[in-house]
């Protein structure tokens, strides 16, 4: 009996100490969902989590005086060809180098494991800049799309995995049948990698959106340009916008939303992806 | 005589044997070549992007390291100078010896709460996936976003952690988070709660590689609770540890744009970490004035040190590792 109470007391333990670090970690997301919702004053002044009066029309005014529909389709657009960009780009480049026998294949490899391993951070975004200057792309999106889709070195060694586990006797089969290798990459394997793309794609949908330094950097003289990351961050800096705390938690909430609900909907395949690409090293 | 001769002619049918088999090999890779032409069509989108967003700025990189760009726009060949500027530099070494009390901390923080956290998932409890899943959750969100509502979160007269410590009663006066006494502190905060959920997956992920059958057998050999933690769990968890802590230690020295966003590098340079220094050194927002001395040239030599430096680091910790698994 004693036994039995003390393993109850263990498991109680374990409950309240779980639940306290949970709160502390979704209390941030909590505070932004209920800030948006309150006055100004109310937000200032502290207090309840809770907001006293439901203000919907906060998202009204963030949406429309502060620009964030623009924001918002900006944020939509560069996800969309950013995720599909590196889908296709992973997707066939792995292909490539796991199931094609070609010169050069093994140097390539080496480049492209050689450049993931090199950590310059901020740096690299000057050369681009001065190249997007030069071909003439830097007022518009695509230099976002195109260097948040980079050079996909992760997710090129992800599928490589994931297609090294595929038999190769489907690829055989395919040769005997007389399919070149774009074919047994777009009818045979394409459709076996859905698992694999999804992860992929979840992963440089979350990079995407969540992108803040390459965006700000590009769009610093177009605001017209900004996703929502920037534009969110541009409320603190705003001089009008100084002390509207109420605008920057209905900004920063509608930046995050969709985020969440993907990753709700999803949790498993973030989690899963996370783990497979740990085991690599 | 003899001898000298026929030594030359043995060379001179290897050297025809080695031409022979030179233009066989050419005359092979050629055919490989055009046999896989579909595949280098297919490999060319990317390797486009991997020369223009890999190779492309780590070469700009090492050129420019040796540049000095001029306002006007032209740039000169000053050899070493930039490194000489580097060696003497108190920006450059105030922000080193920030970086290496930020990953420190954060590493000493993160990864044991982060073991701990996977541990007690691991238990098979019931709920289990909605906590993991709210431990996940800070990953997933925008990490400049979530430094902006923190430094709302944080602010001294309005902000709510603040306020809680008041009515509970802990602290009389409100705390400034952002003095330089801390800011690193509040920083350090901010980016623990966005990192622990990383780790805790791959642990849970480890923790779950461990056959039950070795618990059993510790089980008879009379292991407890704790004992089970202490000889079972922690060291067959140490492969998975030691891979946490080098890709922690990685991106904790990649770390910046929470640290941009929350406070900029200051007050006083205080939290200004090696790659937020770069940043800034890449694209200065100039003065009062509007002028704005251009330093890419030093910004790579910079960079180029930092990354030299994160990678003699992470090989050094591999040594190291490998060295203490041969003594256990």
């Amino acid at each position: 009996m004693s036994t039995k109470y003390k393993k109850l007391l263990q498991k109680l333990i374990v409950y309240v100490l779980l639940t306290c670090v949970a709160a502390a970690f979704i209390y941030p997301v909590l505070y932004v969902i209920c800030g948006s919702l309150k006055t100004n004053m109310e937000m200032l002044a502290g207090g309840s989590l809770l907001p006293k009066s439901w203000q919907i029309q906060n998202y009204a005014e963030v949406w429309e005086k502060a620009n964030f529909a623009q924001y918002t389709f900006n944020s939509l657009y560069i996800c969309f060809f950013s995720t599909l960009g590196a889908v296709i780009l992973s997707a066939l480049t792995a292909y490539c180098l796991e199931r094609c026998n070609f010169p050069g294949r093994k140097i390539i490899e080496k480049v492209y494991l050689a450049t993931m391993f090199i950590a310059l951070g901020s740096v690299t975004l000057r050369p681009l800049y001065l190249l997007a200057v030069e071909v003439n792309l830097q007022n518009s999106l695509w230099p976002i799309i195109l260097i948040t889709i980079g050079a996909q070195g992760t997710n090129v060694f992800l599928i490589t995995k994931f297609i090294r586990g595929l038999p190769r006797e489907l690829d055989e089969a395919a040769i005997i049948d007389g399919c070149g290798p774009f074919k047994i990459f777009s009818r045979v394997l394409l459709p076996l990698l859905k698992p694999i793309l999804a992860v992929v794609a979840l992963f440089q949908f979350r990079l995407s959106w969540n992108d803040y330094i390459t965006s700000s950097v590009f769009t610093m003289t177009r605001p017209d340009l900004r996703p929502l990351t920037v534009g969110v961050v541009q409320l603190k800096y705003g001089a009008s916008a100084a002390m509207e705390w109420h605008l920057m938690m209905a900004g920063a909430a509608v930046s995050i939303l969709p985020m969440l609900l993907v990753y709700f909907a999803c949790n498993k395949y973030f989690i899963s992806g996370i783990t497979e690409g740990s085991v690599k090293g | 005589m003899k001898n000298q001769c026929e030594k030359g002619l043995i060379s001179y049918k290897w050297r025809k044997g080695t031409l022979i088999i030179m233009k066989q090999k050419c005359a092979k890779l050629g055919r490989q070549i055009s046999q896989n032409k579909t595949v280098y069509f297919m490999l060319l989108p990317g390797l486009f992007f991997l020369t223009i967003f890999a190779v492309y700025p780590i070469t700009w990189i090492l050129k420019n390291m040796f540049y000095q760009f001029t306002s006007y726009g032209d740039y000169n060949f000053i050899g070493l100078e930039n490194f000489a500027r580097l060696v003497t530099d108190p920006q450059f070494f105030n922000a080193l010896k920030n970086t290496i009390v930020y990953a420190f901390f954060k590493l000493l923080i993160t990864i044991p709460l982060a073991f701990l956290l996977a541990y007690f998932l691991n238990l098979k409890l019931r709920g289990r996936m909605i906590y993991r899943t709210v431990f996940f959750m800070p990953t997933i969100i925008s990490v400049s976003v979530m430094s902006m509502v923190f430094y709302l979160i944080f602010n001294p007269y309005n902000g709510s952690v603040n306020g809680m410590l008041q009515a509970l009663g802990i602290i009389k006066q409100p705390i400034n988070w952002f003095n330089s006494k801390n800011a690193m502190i509040t920083v350090l905060i901010v980016a623990i709660w966005g990192a622990i959920g990383n780790y805790m997956i791959y642990f849970l992920s480890g923790l779950q590689t461990i056959p039950q059958e070795v618990y059993e057998s510790a089980e008879i050999d009379g292991a407890t609770g704790w004992k089970k933690l202490r000889y079972v769990t922690i060291p067959m968890m140490a492969p998975i540890t030691q891979m946490v802590i080098m890709l922690a230690l990685i991106q904790a020295f990649k770390d910046y744009e929470n640290i941009l966003v929350l406070t900029a590098g200051g007050p006083n340079n205080k939290t200004e970490v090696l790659y937020l220094y770069i940043y800034r050194l890449m694209f200065p927002m100039g003065d009062s004035m509007g002028n704005v001395v251009l330093q890419y040239g030093y910004g790579a030599t910079v960079a180029f040190a930092t990354a030299v430096l994160v990678g003699v680091i992470t090989m050094l910790y591999l040594r190291w590792t490998r060295k203490t698994d041969d003594t256990f």
